[in-house]
């Protein structure tokens, strides 16, 4: 079919080069790999920011980066995290493996898919760029509450073209959403019903789901926020009759379950990984699968907990600290259902699980304080100090990152031919994890002891001083941490060739070839019976074999 | 073995960093007001049932781990293909219900110490509005005195604050004396506490307002009746107690203590201040903010007589 293909479209040859072919290339797989590998430059581009942002914090009183380049500095490593890194790596993954794992050859709309990924790019080259911008980046933090976002006091471009870089984003997403809805629910192959989707499907599914609900509250703010900018609206302003408050909710009515959106995805990977190396089924398919949707729901009812010290009433805020809370149960219900699937298992410590349950130990963590901050007395303590900086973190880095690089060990051979070397895998592992709760459980206590965040100095001695250092000292272990990565992908392709089923899988990806050709199947897909398609599979071959 | 290593060295980082803090960090700061106390305690409710949470499902992964590990066994071996169990997932997440349940009674059953202030004792109670500017507090007292950055208060009396904000958000948060409230433009928040010793308790603007957020600290000291009395005899806006404590918490903090100048703003020293300064300081200049938008004129002529007498021309 590809062949055919070819010979329909005359003249493009200089589609074939080493270079345009990347350029214009709508093969699914391909646009993940430039998914990931644009989100893993960007990441390492966002962890330098975070790098500076600890040095200046590592002593009381420095002053190598002033108060104006700090906020930008913290503004742009957060925004990035969320839309140039977690989100698109995610979405990397998605691309790469849904049609694959459901038995298609492509997505549903390859043409738009490549739209997305160009938007994703052009997007985060405007956001980076936006250091060079008349007055510098934005420096109003990733959430840009009016009004210190408007024009007034934050004069420059900085904000516009992180506006224009957010606009790029949501249409990016929103397209790549839209994509990975219709081609689940329309794309599967011969006997894959829905409780017979792997559970990271059911995590792309919702984190698409999740998408498209969401996406366009932002959007329409973002568009309210420039027209006060540059056309002299309102909005946001409250001296002239806006509301600050308004953004705030429009912001985290998008901005609360955008953490699920980063965090489902990675608990779906956790989901495949699990089994694979403890070589047992997952433990409660339906209640993992539904928990994942339990929580989106719940998840879209929480956003006003970001609000808990505005001022609104008892109602309100119960209402809020009652729904936070409930997401728990589902988050839950995924963490006890993983350790079940442990429980008699035969485990195996290779690179890919050795992350997936980093993710288990630190979430529990970072799920545990999310209680903390959802008790809105105890929040009035909390809100906008470390403490709540360290939650975050243990919930995207330790829950996100941690199942991002699950991901990446696990599915490598599958996209390379190649599997990334044990031994550097585990070294990064152990120097990340040590790394990341050097950096991040000291925040904790920072917070508690009064340190709010995003300030850029500080003249505590004491506790202050020595926490601080501590989380420097971590994130330095962490940024080695990425280059033990960098290493090991940079040898890689001096790696020995696997076959395509190298950690004895259950799911459909590992039935075609390593890495897979264009339109990705040479052999007749089995008939899909139950979750585990490889497994039955194998088992059938092995009963044919023994006769 | 490394493995071990590494997490021994991490544990034991990670046990001994609190006890070098002074007060531990793994709690809030000690509280000084019933507000404070109320929510210090639903922190340690929520710490108790976390803390057992997080201790068994930690200790179940890594016991699994351990007693699960492949060890000999061939690679593919399989494990008993358990799919699930009904009546486990739903005890497991009535057990979750229940727990969230204790936090959340717990919690309503605080909450009335934490939001309402105790009825005012033999000496009365007093209103204080809060004013977050960029970078600065300003204190406006009932009989028109002012105070900036610092704020007093005579102790065990209760004071209750009504938090405002003209230019942009900011956060009103001294960890002491309770939880922390927004001053908001356009809305008025109200908050309360009520010192129980003689003291400083110290915070800062706990929501991000520019680039000088970091410079934006505040501090309460709870006096004696006396003390108090004799703080608003000296803090009349009109007063030269006024003009340096305007000129220290809001000129200084761009400018320089010696109006010398910083990264911020330009040199003020050696000059003379008038009628323009006046005007600079309320309507904002091309790149000075209008920090004394809402000052009352004769603040406004304390603050100029105090920048002629310190850093003014000879």
């Amino acid at each position: 079919m590809a062949a055919d293909q070819e010979t329909h479209a005359p003249s493009l040859d200089w589609k074939q080069g080493r270079v345009t072919s990347w350029l214009t290339t709508t093969d699914h797989k391909r646009i993940g790999i430039l998914y990931i590998v644009t989100s893993l430059v960007f990441f390492g581009i966002a962890g330098l920011l975070a790098l500076l942002i600890r040095l200046q914090l590592a002593s009381p009183d420095q002053d190598f980066i002033t108060g104006d380049k700090y906020n930008e500095l913290f503004t742009i490593h957060g925004t990035a995290m969320v839309f140039l890194v977690v989100v698109p790596i995610l979405a990397g993954f998605g691309n790469y493996l849904v049609p694959l794992m459901i038995g298609a050859r492509d997505m549903a709309f390859p043409k738009l898919n490549a739209l997305s990924f160009w938007f994703f790019l052009l997007g985060g080259i405007v956001l980076y760029g936006s250091f060079f911008a008349k007055g510098g980046a934005s420096s109003a933090g990733w959430t840009a509450y009016p009004p210190l976002s408007e024009s007034e006091y934050s004069p420059g471009n900085g904000v516009d073209l992180w506006i224009l870089s957010l606009h790029l984003l949501t249409l990016s997403s929103l397209a790549g959403a839209i994509n990975f809805t219709v081609t689940i629910l329309n794309m599967r192959t011969r006997g894959m019903t829905f409780m017979r989707m792997p559970l990271f499907i059911w995590a792309i599914f919702t984190y698409a789901v999740l998408l498209i609900l969401i996406l366009p509250m932002l959007s329409g703010g973002l568009t309210l926020l420039l027209f006060d900018r540059q056309l002299g609206t309102h909005f946001f302003v409250p001296e002239e009759g806006g509301s600050a408050l308004l953004w705030q909710n429009v912001f985290w009515f998008f901005g609360h379950p955008e953490v699920y959106v980063m965090i489902l995805p990675a608990f779906g990977i956790v989901s495949e990984v699990i089994p694979v190396f403890a070589r047992k089924p997952i433990f409660g398919y339906a209640a993992i699968a539904f928990s994942t949707l339990g929580i989106a729901f719940a998840g879209m009812l929480v956003w006003a907990h970001h609000l808990f010290t505005v001022g609104y009433g008892t109602g309100l805020n119960s209402f809020f600290m009652i729904a936070s809370f409930l997401v728990a149960v589902p988050t839950g219900i995924k963490i006890l259902n993983w350790l079940a699937t442990l429980w008699r298992g035969n485990i195996s410590f290779d690179t890919p699980m050795l992350f997936a349950l980093g993710l288990i130990s630190l979430f529990v963590i970072g799920g545990l304080t999310g209680i903390f901050v959802a008790a809105y007395p105890v929040d009035w303590q909390l809100h906008d100090t470390y403490f709540v900086v360290a939650h975050f973190h243990y919930t995207l880095f330790g829950g996100s990152m941690f199942g991002i690089f699950a991901g990446l060990y696990y599915w490598w051979p599958k996209m390379f031919g190649r599997r990334l070397d044990e031994r550097l895998g585990k070294f990064h592992f152990w120097l990340m994890f040590a790394g990341f709760n050097l950096a991040f459980m000291p925040q904790h206590f920072l917070g508690l002891l009064g340190m709010p965040r995003r300030i850029y100095t500080y003249s505590e001695g004491g506790a202050w001083e020595i926490y601080n250092r501590l989380s420097t000292i971590g994130a330095f272990l962490m940024a080695a941490a990425m280059v033990v990565f960098a290493v090991n992908v940079l040898r890689s392709r001096r790696y020995a060739r696997v076959g395509n089923d190298p950690w004895v899988a259950n799911t459909l990806e590992w039935f075609a070839t390593s890495p897979p050709p264009p339109e990705n199947w040479t052999a007749p897909l089995p008939y899909v019976s139950s979750p585990r398609p490889l497994r039955d599979l194998r088992i059938r071959l092995e009963e044919t074999r023994l006769g | 073995m490394l493995r071990a290593a590494a997490l021994s060295l991490l544990g034991i980082l990670l046990a001994a960093t609190p006890a070098y803090a002074d007060n531990g960090g793994l709690t809030p700061v000690k509280p000084a007001s019933e507000n404070a106390q109320a929510i210090y305690d639903s922190y340690m409710l929520v710490l108790f049932v976390t803390g057992f949470v997080f201790v068994v499902v930690e200790a179940t992964l890594v016991v699994f781990l351990v007693r699960y590990r492949r060890g000999d066994r061939a690679r593919e071996g399989e494990g008993p293909q358990v799919r699930g169990h009904t009546r486990i997932e739903v005890a497991w997440t009535v057990v979750a219900v229940v727990l969230l349940g204790i936090n959340a009674a717990f919690v309503f059953v605080q909450l009335p110490e934490i939001d309402d202030a105790p009825a005012a004792g033999p000496a009365g109670s007093i209103d204080i509005t809060v004013e977050g500017h960029q970078y600065y507090w300003l204190y406006r007292y009932p009989g028109g005195e002012v105070a900036v950055d610092e704020l007093v208060v005579p102790v065990n009396e209760v004071v209750n604050l009504e938090v405002i904000a003209p230019d942009v958000i900011h956060s009103w948060w001294i960890p002491a004396l309770g939880g922390k409230i927004d001053a908001i433009p356009g809305r008025t928040n109200h908050t309360w506490f009520k010192a129980e010793r003689e003291g400083t308790f110290t915070g800062r603007c706990a929501e991000l307002c520019g680039a000088q957020h970091a410079d934006m600290t505040a501090s309460v000291h709870a006096v004696s009746t006396a003390a108090f009395t004799q703080f608003l005899a000296s803090h009349s806006p009109s007063s030269k107690t006024v003009g340096q404590e305007t000129f220290e918490g809001v000129c200084a903090k761009c400018h320089g203590l010696a109006g010398e100048g910083t990264d911020h703003a330009p040199p003020i020293a050696g000059r003379r201040f008038d009628a323009t300064t006046a005007a600079l300081i309320k309507g904002g200049g091309a790149t000075m903010p209008a920090v004394g938008e809402d000052w009352t004129d004769e603040q406004i002529d304390a603050t100029i007589a105090y920048l002629n007498e310190s850093i003014g021309a000879p």
